[in-house]
Parts: C-alpha cells; structure tokens; sequence
C-alpha cells in the first residue's frame, strides 16, 4: 500500500492510514486506555512497521472507524467531494491499485467532454492470506495475542 | 473509562468481544457522501476526514491497527 500511494501520488491520489482500536490486543501492544497510548502505537506504524503514509488517529472511543463499519483493515476511497466510491472490508493492494487505476481516468475523461454517468457495481475480490506475516504481527503483539488467535480460529 | 470506550478498545481477542464490531454491511454504501469526523495527526494537531480527502482528486484511506 505504501508503494501503491508513492506510485499514485502524481496523479492526484491521497493516501493515508487511519489508526484505529488494536485488534489483536498482547503483552506488548495491550488495548488501548488512553489518546496518549493511541499516538504511541500508531508511531509504532511508522517507525516499526514502516508505514510511509501520512498516519492519523481516530478518537479514543472511534467514532469514524465505528461509522464506517469497524473492521480491522478495510479501505475506502474518497473524491475530492467527499463522495464514496469504494469500499472494501478488507485491504488488498492489488484491489486497491485496480480501483485507483479506474478512477484516475475519470477527471482526464470528463475534461475530454465525456459525459459520465455514476452507476453501482459489486465485484468479489481475493486477497493473499499470508499467514506468516499474518503470524509475526500477532507474536509482535504478544503471546496472548497469538494464542487468542488461534482459540478464535483453531483452523486460521 | 466509559462503557463504549471498553466495549470498543477490547482487551482479548474474544468473538463475543470483536464480533459485534464486524458491521461492513450496516456501513455507508458508495455513491454516498461521506461522513466526516475530527482526526488528529502524529503530531497531535487536529484535522478532519474532509479535510483529508478535499485534497486530492482521489483520497485512499486504510484503516488498521499496529495489531
């Protein structure tokens, strides 16, 4: 995703992470009590994890996360109007890149003198499930975020 | 700390804790505008979700967690 918002950013397209509750919540990394904890976690993502985005932080009781349906890694895009036009439970950059990719287009085609038209559409997407990193995040977590993992999905 | 506060910032990866927060299909639909917020920044400064995406044509917006 960091790669896909540097590939993108000359063609007008933001990119940020929005920092949210903690969803696998270890020794290491407990659920969150405080905005002052909040901001420490989420500078983790920059400086452990490498996010490269501009990062910012929803409110302690997350009121924009809980608007836009709380999951724990969902992306959506905006127009500059504020017009939502995708929306994805989960993160996959391939999607993310695809739907960029298409909506990219449409300022150059409406300056064009196209005539465009919104309409809905529902696609299933795939994303990789890469379990060992998806295993590592937990382990930086902790061992009790590890462990509640796989009670909650013995087959995950 | 408040009953929402708990209730949101789970301290166990429990189903009866993190399944009531699954909600994609209540969550606003595309075509729709959308609903603005205050956010802060890492440095503390505040702004808002419509600050954000005013400033490009197309604004992507990850949500996630360090966990």
């Amino acid at each position: 995703m960091n790669a896909i918002a540097e590939q993108y950013a000359a063609q007008n397209v933001g990119s940020i992470f929005l920092c949210t509750h903690e969803a696998h919540p270890g020794e290491n990394y407990p659920h969150l009590t405080s905005m002052e904890q909040k901001f420490r976690h989420a500078c983790d993502l920059r400086d452990i994890l490498g996010v490269t985005r501009p990062i910012l932080v929803d409110s302690l009781d997350g009121a924009c996360h809980r608007a836009y349906g709380s999951m724990p890694n969902m992306t959506w895009i905006f127009a500059r109007s504020g017009l939502i036009v995708y929306k994805s439970d989960w993160t996959d950059a391939h999607s993310v890149e695809n739907a960029i990719q298409y909506f990219s287009q449409i300022p150059t085609r409406r300056k064009a003198g196209e005539r465009l038209a919104p309409f809905h559409v529902e696609r299933l997407d795939y994303r990789n499930q890469d379990r060992e990193k998806f295993y590592k995040g937990l382990e930086r977590s902790g061992q009790k975020a590890v462990d509640e993992f796989r009670k909650a999905f013995p087959t995950g | 700390m408040d009953e929402l506060l708990t209730r949101y910032n789970y301290d166990s990866f429990v189903p009866e804790k993190f399944e009531q927060w699954l909600n994609f299909e209540a969550s606003p639909k595309t075509g729709a505008p959308g609903l603005d917020f205050p956010l802060w920044n890492l440095d503390q400064t505040p702004t808002r979700l419509s600050e954000i995406w005013s400033q490009h044509d197309y604004t992507v917006v990850e949500f996630g967690s360090f966990t």
